[in-house]
């Protein structure tokens, strides 16, 4: 086990909606996530001394918050990221709070992704204007392969080529994913799909269909971490950091495609040291979060976290094994594929709201924690959700993990 | 074949450390970084180091511009105004054939093929062409299949 397991909780959780287009700024949206997550933790702003963020050049930053909710902060960072950003702050702030540089502490991620700055080099001004190839862009840009979804789709091509997968394991994906978003009165996608509607879909880069890729919005989201001392003490029952691991990269992260294998990527150097320091096995996880910034990233990141073996991830998902009720349910809101896309910390917090019991579903009474685990009547609630292991990807290089456990695990 | 693509509306800006590059491709050259120290090859000349060595005394290689093409995606959907009349282009990974290393160690270079999807399988092999643009400073490499292999791999719906 590691020296701060379960000495460190996530105690609140809020988010704006998934909006599209949002015509808010994002310091006004951050501000709404945060005093939501401050509202469910039970804590004002006088509590609040630490806040972090990261963005892509796209956002506002954490002294523009402080202003405008008049929180006086201790520590006080944004970091430039994307996906696998949130656990990795959430892993800055074991360390910051346990050596005294604050309390109490906020992350957040406010973005007009969809409105505003799209990810993958579209050119200001629209196509009509001259790119700026400069950079690690003057080896991409100038042969059109900039979105994510042209560039992990290589990684996917040639995962397909060395396996044997089809695309068909892509669609047990978004088929489980936008499942659980029927169950989710937040989520922008709510119509439940079929594997035959996705391998249906047109083509956006294949392997990539259209319904292998996530839903891009404008949202802000936030969570609050402190010390089980202070966790006892607030609104809800606290949600222990067991494990994890930070922005881990593989060899030669700059450029994904001359190592040994393209697909071999960054959480096959993670999960050892999650699960170590979580002190569990595989079989202890009753649920996941895997970042679906496509399909294919939550179906490689299954066997590089060792939930299967290298080349088996194709055969683990079939038959739903990733939906509520069956063996592994992945991404309980509808994750980035169905909900809309935050980055990566919407998926923490649904794991924080499941661990709690209290996911914000149909049921009258969710919110004390009463549920009736009737998927037809819109109850998302595991019955069982002690453990939970999140996985968040940034590219093939690049990847973190949040190993959490509510409190009667 | 790929629509043609409209390089007016890409603006190529060389650095210190990929002048020589965009140069080498003028004369009709494709180039790696190489180590000499070690000998060690690599591609982008964005990194200035050696990662085998760590040394920054490093120079050219110049490749036969041949190799395998190693994955793929083909572009639907285009993103950037230069590729708009292009879909759908293939974009390929290829591993250079004079770049092995003893220990294994591969470059693996991306380029725009000048193929329809329809041609294109993982393990044929590669050369490269140039293509001038309306920028007289700038000539771009692009990949073509120059033959056939066995054992080669197609995506399939």
């Amino acid at each position: 086990m590691g020296a701060l397991t379960d000495k460190y909780c996530i105690v609140g959780v809020g988010e704006t909606p998934h909006m599209r287009p949002s015509n808010r700024t994002t310091l006004s949206m951050a501000c709404e996530a945060i005093r939501n997550a401050m509202a469910d933790a039970g804590l004002g702003a006088r509590d609040i001394d630490g806040m972090t963020s990261y963005q892509a050049g796209d956002s506002t930053t954490s002294p523009h918050v402080a202003s405008s909710l008049g929180i006086r902060l201790n520590y006080s960072v944004d970091i430039l990221g994307g996906g696998s950003s949130t656990e990795a702050l959430v892993a800055h702030a074991i360390g910051l709070i346990e050596a005294g540089y604050c309390k109490t502490m906020v992350c957040f991620r406010s973005m007009n992704g969809r409105s505003g700055r799209r990810m993958g080099g579209q050119t200001p001004g629209g196509p009509a204007q001259a790119a700026t190839c400069d950079g690690d862009n003057q080896f991409n840009m100038p042969w059109g392969w900039t979105t994510p979804a042209q560039r992990f789709g290589m990684s996917a091509m040639r995962y397909l080529r060395d396996t044997g997968c089809t695309t068909k394991a892509f669609a047990e994906i978004a088929v489980a994913h936008r499942y659980h978003a029927s169950l989710n009165p937040k989520a922008r996608l709510r119509t439940p799909i079929t594997i035959e509607d996705h391998q249906r879909s047109r083509w956006v880069a294949k392997p990539f269909r259209l319904l292998d890729c996530c839903q891009e919005t404008d949202v802000s989201a936030a969570l609050i971490v402190t010390s089980r001392e202070r966790a006892y003490d607030l609104r809800h029952p606290p949600v222990f950091i067991m494990g994890g691991y930070a922005r881990t990269l593989t060899e030669n992260p700059n450029w994904n495609y001359s190592r040994e294998e393209i697909h071999r990527v960054a959480g096959n150097y993670g999960w050892k040291r999650s699960f170590g320091m979580a002190g569990i096995s595989h079989s202890d996880v009753d649920f996941i979060s895997c970042y679906d910034a496509f399909t294919f990233t939550t179906l490689i990141q299954l066997e590089s976290n060792g939930f299967c073996g290298r080349g088996e991830a194709g055969d683990f998902v079939k038959g739903g094994r990733l939906q509520i009720d069956h063996e592994l349910p992945s991404n309980l809101s509808g994750g980035h594929l169905s909900e809309g896309y935050t980055h990566g910390i919407q998926m923490v917090i649904e794991n924080v709201r499941q661990l709690r019991h209290r996911a914000d579903d149909a049921c009258p009474r969710w919110a004390e924690g009463k549920h009736t685990y009737d998927r037809k009547a819109g109850c998302r609630q595991l019955k069982k959700a002690q453990i939970c292991c999140g996985m968040a990807w940034g590219t093939e290089t690049t990847a973190s993990s949040l190993i959490l456990r509510g409190m009667a695990a | 074949m790929p629509g043609p693509i409209d390089y007016s509306k890409l603006r190529i800006i060389p650095d210190f450390d990929t002048r020589e590059w965009w140069e080498g491709t003028k004369q009709h050259k494709y180039l790696v970084r190489q180590c000499k120290s070690c000998g060690h090859k690599w591609f982008p000349p964005t990194l200035p180091a050696c990662s085998k060595c760590t040394s920054m005394d490093i120079g050219w290689f110049e490749t036969k511009g041949k190799g395998v093409l190693y994955s793929y995606v083909v572009i639907e959907q285009p993103i950037l105004g230069a590729f708009v009349g292009a879909v759908p282009y293939v974009v390929g990974v290829i591993e250079l054939d004079d770049c092995k290393e003893a220990d294994g160690t591969v470059t693996r270079v991306a380029g725009v093929l000048t193929n329809d999807e329809a041609d294109v399988e993982i393990g044929l092999p590669c050369e490269v062409q140039y293509e001038n643009t309306n920028d007289p400073n700038i000539v771009m490499p692009r990949w073509r299949i120059s033959g056939s292999a066995s054992n080669t791999w197609k995506f399939r719906e």
